[in-house]
């Protein structure tokens, strides 16, 4: 997996946005995670833990992160049935219709960070 | 200070893929991205796609891989150019590795331009590289249950070439069970039977790329 990459990412996001705004310590960041994202809340936390011992002077000590977890979740186009795709994503469980599209589930967004 | 952002984590990604994708159009190269496990057959399926296709196309090869150029050297040995990538220990190409190779091709001189991706079944799905098209390939011996276990790449493929199909008769592997699966997870794609070792089902692969690559022309 590739947590450690995706951390540089975010933290790369938030210094560039934060220089603009004389932010210089972070603590806390809010990201939301899709279950279709291709990344594991669990190894995100554990690579924020070894950015924040190895950039020491970015955080503050008690700075944390903290995950939104988003749900994959499918809608049928003809019946309008929400449903939970399991490992079927686009078969509607009512109308058994290859018609569902996913309505969520594959969202990977920083949401927001806090920092002085 | 709480600041909002809602910003895509992959943006970098992203803006390094649209900068290719902007390339790839105007000197009109077709780039198919070309994902599996380890192992499923995708430099052996170039290496036959060029033997076939260079008198017709001037194909051009990304390779990525974790470590060395033999990937590459197996391209280069059919007088195709290819360029390796080393993600070492990275589990995926990314847009801003693609961006780094750009200087070593004339895409005024490629038609078509193939990436073959890291092999892995997850990781590589997640990441656009400007490419026109992502082709997963699945082979025989991997198993009836990769498609409903990593659906992330076969709803981001439109293309999954099945290869190994010569390996049928000695393997439990069942064709219309995984071409049911796919239709479950993505009923916009497409499951191709084929075997890179014996040329079978190798023609409709070769006439999907010259349908792209028309297509690649007139956008
Ligand atoms: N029986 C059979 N073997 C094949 C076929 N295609 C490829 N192979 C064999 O499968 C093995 C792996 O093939 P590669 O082309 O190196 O696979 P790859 O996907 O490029 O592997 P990585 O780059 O390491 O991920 C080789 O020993 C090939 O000869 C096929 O259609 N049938
Ligand atoms: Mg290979
Ligand atoms: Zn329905």
């Amino acid at each position: 997996m590739h947590e450690m990459a995706l951390m540089g990412d975010i933290l790369d996001i938030i210094m560039k946005d934060a220089e603009s705004k004389g932010i210089k310590q972070f603590s806390r960041i809010d990201l939301i995670v899709g279950e279709l994202s291709n990344a594991m809340p669990d190894a995100l936390t554990m690579a924020f833990e070894i950015y924040k011992e190895q950039n020491a002077q970015l955080f503050t000590k008690d700075a944390s992160l903290h995950i939104q977890f988003e749900e994959a979740i499918s809608e049928c186009i003809f019946c309008k049935t929400v449903y939970k795709p399991d490992f079927k994503i686009s078969i509607c469980p009512s109308c058994h219709m290859p018609s569902g599209k996913l309505i969520s589930g594959e969202t990977f967004q920083v949401l927001s960070y806090e920092g002085e | 200070m709480e600041v909002k952002l809602n910003t895509n984590v992959l943006t970098n990604n992203n803006v390094a893929a649209d900068y290719n994708r902007d390339l790839f159009h105007k000197t009109k190269t077709l780039v198919i991205n070309v994902m599996s496990s380890p192992g499923a057959g995708k430099t052996t399926l170039l290496e036959e796609t060029i033997k076939k296709l260079s008198k017709q196309y001037r194909i051009g090869v990304i390779e990525g891989d974790l470590a060395t150029e033999k990937d590459a050297d197996r391209i280069r040995q059919l007088g195709a150019k290819a360029v390796q990538i080393n993600t070492h220990g990275g589990c995926h190409l990314d847009a801003r590795m693609v961006v780094a190779t750009l200087p070593e091709f004339d895409f005024e001189e490629i038609d078509i331009l193939f990436i073959e991706n890291v092999g892995n079944l997850v990781c590589p799905s997640g990441y656009d590289l400007g490419q026109n098209h992502k082709v997963a390939v699945l082979s025989v011996p991997e198993g009836n249950d990769k498609i409903p276990k990593y659906p992330q790449m076969f709803m981001r493929t439109e293309l999954v070439l099945l290869n190994k199909v010569d390996l049928l008769p000695y393997l439990d592997f069942d064709v219309e069970t995984a071409k049911e699966d796919l239709k479950g997870i993505n009923p916009e794609s497409t499951l191709l039977p084929l075997s890179a070792k014996t040329q079978e089902g190798m023609d409709s692969w070769y006439s999907w790329i010259d349908e792209a690559y028309q297509a690649c022309l007139k956008q």
